[in-house]
């Protein structure tokens, strides 16, 4: 419609208000510290999936050794649970570092090294 | 390089791919975002968490629909559960109608161009104080252009709805921009209070 006494079409006016951008601004570096955060993440879960694909394949060669062991070499349950037992605190220990080893060369020093290249 | 590609190369692992997918998706994520939300400081938090969903996400996108569509569904879902947030704990500030404000006076126009500068700020002011759905379809119809069926699958509002909020937000922004027409019969430069 237009309007005599503003001297504008309201139709108009409103159509290009519509389509107007409006003033919401994201920073210069939006894409930079986005893209830089995506690779982190991306980098970060590589990291643990491969980490996790190796305490897989270590737990896995350990189980087929035990199997190995009942069927060939019949080695009782009992010896292994009573050695387990009494020896508790040092089987735990043990599993506890190789898991934090492996856990540190596959993940966190990685992920340092590569925040460190990044930075 | 069309959509399908694009994907191809972000899931790939290519990081320039990414860049340009953001950079290609920006504008829009942020007027979806901006126009829902409202708040400057919470603007680029929201709209990279967005982008993050997009790369995360981007795996399951078929190609059913457009790349700008499923991007504008997930910048929408990621700005509504926010803006309730927001609502929940009452930091939402809700902007009265707005005044119209004396423009600066730039020599090279002429009282007329003025004039519609001066309409065209009011309009986009009472634009940002309509209704968060009304605020949306209008960004997503006007703006970015997008079909009734295609702002259906973002918002998830039925095709009729649509049409209303579109309808009854321009008759209401017309009604007003007349009313200060109205009001105001020899100048514009007038505050309003």
């Amino acid at each position: 419609m237009y309007n005599e006494d503003r001297n504008f079409d309201t139709d108009q006016i409103l159509k290009e208000a519509f389509t107007s951008e409006p003033e919401f601004k994201l920073s210069e570096n939006f894409t930079d510290l986005l893209v830089e955060k995506v690779e982190r993440r991306f980098a970060w879960a590589q990291y643990i999936r491969e980490f996790l694909i190796y305490l897989s394949v270590i737990l896995g060669i350990m189980l087929v050794t035990a199997v190995l062991a009942f069927v060939w070499y019949d080695a009782k349950i009992e010896n292994w649970l009573s050695f387990f037992t009494s020896n508790a605190a040092l089987v735990v220990g043990i599993n506890l570092l190789v898991v934090f080893v492996l856990f540190a060369d596959r993940v966190l020093l990685r992920y340092f090294m590569y925040r460190a290249s990044t930075e | 390089m069309n959509d399908a590609q694009l994907v191809q190369q972000v899931l790939n692992g290519n990081n320039h791919a990414f860049r340009f997918l953001v950079s290609k998706y920006q504008r829009l994520v942020t007027h979806v975002v901006g126009r829902i939300i409202q708040q400057e400081d919470e603007l680029e938090d929201i709209c990279q968490e967005v982008f993050i969903k997009v790369f995360k996400t981007l795996k399951r996108f078929r190609g059913d629909s457009k790349l700008s569509t499923w991007i504008a569904t997930i910048a929408y879902n990621t700005a509504i559960t926010h803006y309730r947030k927001l609502k929940r704990r009452g930091e939402l500030s809700y902007s009265e109608e707005p005044n119209l404000i004396l423009a600066e006076k730039d020599p090279g126009l002429n009282q007329k161009s003025i004039e519609k500068e001066e309409a065209k700020k009011y309009l986009m002011q009472l634009i940002e104080s309509l209704p968060v759905n009304y605020r949306t379809v209008i960004t997503l119809f006007h703006l970015e252009e997008f079909s009734y069926k295609e702002i259906e699958e973002i918002t998830g509002m039925p095709e009729g709805t649509i049409k209303s909020y579109l309808s009854r937000a321009r008759k209401l922004l017309k009604g007003k921009i007349e009313k200060v027409a109205r009001l105001e019969q020899t100048n514009i430069f007038v505050d309003y209070v």
